[in-house]
């Protein structure tokens, strides 16, 4: 009995030496729950509208921002410098390749936070570093930066800076219609269709 | 997987329960003093054969994976809800000291007429019940420390292969560990 | 030799058994994608029965709720089935063998009495751990055990460890 029992022993140890030797699945690329649940808690993955509106005046190079909405609601409107990838194929190859960008702070921003946070949540599990959520996505936006509110005579010196910086910054932007128009390639009426719906935000806003 | 049509999944399930439990039953457990013999070492059929199912449907999954006939990692595993997990084994636990069953084996036990696991099942049910009305109080630890679909390999580290290898060889090491402290130990008659 | 077999007293060799048991558990992973169970079957018939007798009450707990509005949920009535097929498979090698008999399996030193209520108050408390560990021995344990779920194996280490210590305070019951 004994010698059976050995060889028994011996074919389930060899035929588990033979997974060992199996190529193990890539699960460290997923990242762990835990981990998951701690960086989604992280408050630093949000950045401020002011915050991007910043370094695009500044134009900083490191900055991808990202723009997650359909690609029709990404031709209506656009924060400038902004490309477009679409939440469903953030996954595909050509995406992942211009995500991957080591070196760059990747920033999602929709209309509002729900799918900026999707797609951020979807590019945490793939691995990607150094990703970010631009809080209040388009509508904060264009309520701070496009109608930014001037403060009242008694506010804060720090509160009317910014206020003054967001009209700068609008006026970046829009402030004449070839600039609105410079940074889309494309057709000419599409262009002139930025500008007219900039301009009258604008009109109907502080700049 | 998973390309059976509907109406069969039930017949299906009654068919492997059918394998289970005869397989459970012809090796014993339908006798709670055979199953609590592992706790007493006058008895290691629990360890025996949890331990070589656990490796042997393992190794088939491993190597079907490897083949392409089978992808290990569309295989369901259940949430891991850390201090949950512990006090509910730790309640097992006592369940089955008291019981000498968990509720595959008292089926089983029902199965061929052993009263004390028709009570057992029977007490399942109660416990249930009673767990679901005094929901409220347990609701805080149930839903805590929700660590998703959690590995055991990936919580140490290691690769899933590494871990598959070791416990089989763990659990090799364990039969030749328990057939040395049986021969070691008073024989009890059950 | 067949005399042996069928007198009651003749179980398979452990091994086999856990083989046999291995290869149903694969086949089950490979047929469904998940593993064998046993407590769900209990839970599920648990609220099914709450439901009928009480629906408003089954609606309002937020532990029924749970499983009743994810209604059609494939795997209650899988389970339910799978069990009654344990009970089926149970019996029938319980004929081949010849163990079909009714009685209480007790130690000697207690009564039939001791171990019912015993059985009992086990079978309540194993109801309840099993619905905060969300799986008991076949299905968070075994099937856990061999696909690496880490609640799976950490739910049996719980079980077993646990299972020890307070069978050496109650072993009276046993031996």
């Amino acid at each position: 009995m004994n010698k059976r029992y050995l060889l028994l022993a011996g074919i389930i140890i060899a035929l588990g030496v033979g997974i060992l030797f199996m190529p193990a699945k890539d699960t460290a690329k997923q990242t762990q729950p835990a981990l998951l649940l701690a960086a989604i808690d992280d408050p630093s993955r949000f950045l401020s509208t002011d915050d991007i509106t910043d370094r695009l005046v500044k134009k900083d190079p490191a900055l991808l921002l990202i723009d997650v909405r359909p690609a029709s609601q990404f031709k209506t409107f656009s924060i400038p410098g902004a490309i477009n990838i679409p939440v469903d194929s953030l996954l595909s190859a050509s995406a992942q390749e211009t995500l991957n960008q080591k070196e760059m702070d990747k920033v999602f921003y929709s209309n509002a936070d729900v799918t900026s946070d999707q797609a951020w949540i979807i590019s945490k599990r793939t691995g990607l570093q150094r990703i970010y959520v631009m809080q209040g996505g388009v509508n904060q936006w264009f309520s701070t930066i496009v109608k930014a509110e001037k403060p009242a005579e008694t506010a804060s010196g720090s509160a009317l800076e910014l206020y003054q910086f967001r009209i700068a910054a609008c006026q970046h932007f829009f402030g004449s219609p070839e600039m609105a128009a410079t940074p889309k390639a494309g057709a000419e009426k599409k262009m002139v269709k930025v500008v007219k719906k900039a301009s009258g935000a604008a009109s109907g806003g502080g700049c | 997987m998973g390309v059976i049509p509907e109406t069969w999944n039930n017949v299906i399930a009654l068919l492997l329960g059918v394998g289970f439990g005869f397989s459970l039953e012809a090796s014993g457990f339908s006798s709670s003093r055979k199953i609590m013999g592992t706790f007493f070492a006058y008895d290691f059929v629990v360890l025996r054969v949890f331990f070589t199912a656990a490796i042997t449907a393992m190794t088939g999954i491993f190597y079907f994976d490897y083949m392409g006939w089978m992808d290990m990692s569309m295989l369901y595993i259940n949430p891991y809800y850390v201090m949950s997990a512990i006090v509910g084994g730790i309640i097992m636990g006592f369940g089955f000291a008291l019981g000498g069953f968990c509720p595959g084996t008292s089926f089983t036990g029902v199965a061929i007429g052993k009263i004390d696991a028709m009570v057992f099942s029977g007490g399942l049910f109660i416990g249930v019940f009673i767990f679901s009305e005094l929901y409220p109080l347990f609701q805080g630890l149930y839903n805590s420390q929700n660590m998703g679909n959690a590995t055991i390999y990936e919580m140490l580290g290691m690769k899933s292969t590494v871990f598959g290898f070791l416990l089989i060889v763990a659990a090799v090491g364990m039969f030749y560990g328990a057939a040395f402290v049986e021969k070691k130990v008073k024989k009890v008659e059950y | 030799m067949a005399k042996n077999k069928r007198d009651g007293t003749f179980y398979i060799n452990p091994y086999l058994g856990g083989v046999l048991l291995g290869l149903v558990l694969f086949s089950t992973y490979y047929i469904t994608g998940r593993g064998l169970g046993a407590s769900g079957a209990v839970k599920s018939s648990v609220v099914s029965a709450v439901h009928t007798v009480a629906p408003a009450h089954a609606e309002e707990n937020k532990y029924y709720s749970k499983f009743l509005s994810d209604d059609a949920s494939p795997m209650s009535n899988w389970l339910v089935f799978e069990v009654i097929g344990v009970i089926a498979g149970g019996f029938l090698s319980g004929t081949l063998y010849g163990r079909l008999k009714f009685k209480v399996e007790h130690s000697p030193k207690i009564t039939s009495r001791t171990r019912l209520i015993a059985a009992l108050a086990g079978g309540i408390l194993f109801g309840i751990g099993s619905q905060f560990a969300r799986g008991c021995t076949s299905g968070a344990a075994l099937s856990g055990m061999a696909v690496h779920s880490a609640s799976g194996i950490i739910t049996m280490l719980a079980i077993f460890g646990s299972a020890y210590l307070f069978s050496w305070i109650f072993k009276r019951l046993w031996i």
